[in-house]
């Protein structure tokens, strides 16, 4: 395939724009896309995908038509993929009563062979409800993104003591007094921990630590 | 990633674990699991109803109306937060509502905070994947445990332990803090005994657990963390 040095794959709209492929001028999905408060920028050059969101994401719709009639549509998708650039790529997938016979096959080319995400719409209407939600959800605050949270382990350390057979919370925290970590209490001496649980307990929790627990 | 290798012998078959609570939401798919895909399928006691495909990769069924209710909001972000702190890969798999025998099938109402729901999960890696019903979701796990495998990620040990003493080791295993129970299964196979993996580098916690780097030194860490006498206190006199 020849390269086309003039497409702008990296270009990023500015906030509350979407740059859309000059084929989507006149089409609904544009149009609802500007009555939901979007601007527009027409592009030529941006190559097979059909849209840039500011998020960096780009998107690549594929139609109804373009299921049925056939094959094309995955040297597309080949292509999308191969663009590399920096921007999450997302597949738009139109599922409709005519084209959802061969969403499975779609869905199984799209994000097993080709590791992009796919999101089914029922038609350009919804595409644009959701292309407008990506640009104005922008910037808000993503509830699923993992907070990287300082637990305390003492209380973490002090469960999983107390997971060693005849060791309750009283002995595990007077063990944990003693022998600070669970390393430590692991390599403790029967001899050492008896003062602390009496002989007993002391060769139950050794044994447990180091009698095989694989094999047979 | 793409292997251009193919491996010779077709492997095994996919080794998969099965939250208990994910049967009475899914005999049918479990039926499809084991004998259409032939998956070696085991349920055990998971911290949600999940499924594991690798031991890497968990996979949550929600239905769409699941996803398009507010009221679901809080649970949804727990789950998905908790399960993306055991594994690297966290997949959705989105199955249309079921509809009731003789009831005509009402299209999908789609709604503004169902597309905030999807873009918020797929900005944050979560995988999504689409089904018509529990069958066809059935075949995703599988390809999904296929694929994990290709890529030597699937379990590889033995799904279940026998033995009390083993059983036990599991437990603690699992009780590891960013430690899911595919690593805590092959821990408790391939480390001799506790204190073995207790005393182990990074990288053999690495290798046992079939783990990432990064997690194999949270859990070498932990194991060698000191409590604070003082925080012991307060916490003996909190509860007695």
């Amino acid at each position: 395939m020849e390269t086309k040095a003039a497409v702008v794959v990296d270009a990023v709209p500015p906030f509350g724009h979407v740059i859309s492929s000059e084929k989507w001028r006149n089409s609904s999905l544009t149009q609802s896309l500007r009555g939901a408060g979007v601007k527009l920028l027409f592009e030529n050059e941006l190559g097979v995908t059909d849209f840039h969101l500011p998020n960096k994401s780009c998107i690549l719709y594929v139609s109804e038509c373009d299921i049925i009639a056939g094959t094309s549509y995955k040297r597309r998708l080949v292509r999308f993929r191969n663009s590399s650039s920096s921007f999450q790529e997302l597949v738009l997938v139109e599922n409709t009563r005519l084209s959802e016979q061969y969403f499975p096959a779609v869905q199984k080319f799209v994000v097993f062979d080709l590791g992009l995400t796919l999101l089914p719409v029922s038609g350009q209407t919804e595409a644009s409800q959701l292309i407008a939600q990506m640009v104005h959800g922008e910037g808000r605050e993503n509830p699923f993104r993992r907070k990287t949270s300082s637990r305390l382990l003492d209380p973490l350390v002090l469960a999983l003591v107390q997971q060693v057979p005849g060791v309750g919370r009283v002995k595990a925290l007077a063990l944990l007094q003693r022998f600070s970590s669970i390393q430590q209490l692991c390599n403790a001496a029967p001899s050492e921990m008896e003062p602390i649980v009496g002989q007993t307990a002391a060769q139950q929790i050794h044994n447990f630590f180091h009698k095989p627990s694989s094999g047979s | 990633e793409a292997s251009v290798s193919e491996p010779p012998a077709p492997p095994g078959p996919v080794g998969i674990l099965a939250d208990s609570r994910c049967i009475s939401s899914g005999v049918e798919l479990m039926a499809c699991l084991r004998q259409r895909h032939s998956a070696t399928v085991h349920v055990c006691s998971l911290d949600g109803s999940y499924f594991i495909v690798s031991n890497r990769m968990a996979v949550e069924r929600h239905s769409q109306s699941d996803l398009s209710s507010t009221q679901n909001r809080k649970r949804l972000t727990e789950r998905v937060n908790s399960l993306q702190g055991l594994f690297e890969r966290v997949c959705l798999i989105v199955e249309k509502d079921r509809t009731k025998q003789g009831e005509a099938s009402r299209p999908f109402q789609r709604t503004r905070y169902y597309d905030n729901t999807l873009t918020a999960l797929v900005r944050t890696g979560v995988r999504l994947l689409w089904s018509s019903g529990p069958e066809e979701s059935a075949g995703l796990l599988s390809d999904l445990a296929r694929l994990e495998q290709r890529k030597g990620q699937g379990i590889a040990v033995p799904l279940e332990v026998k033995g009390q003493r083993r059983q036990q080791a599991l437990e603690l295993y699992s009780s590891l803090p960013s430690v899911n129970h595919a690593h805590a299964l092959n821990m408790s196979h391939n480390f001799s005994s506790i204190a073995q993996l207790i005393n182990s580098s990074v990288e053999a916690i690495q290798k046992g657990g079939c783990m990432s780097q990064s997690r194999a030194e949270e859990v070498y860490r932990f194991l060698r963390y000191s409590c604070d006498s003082l925080l012991l206190n307060t916490l003996k006199t909190g509860k007695s």
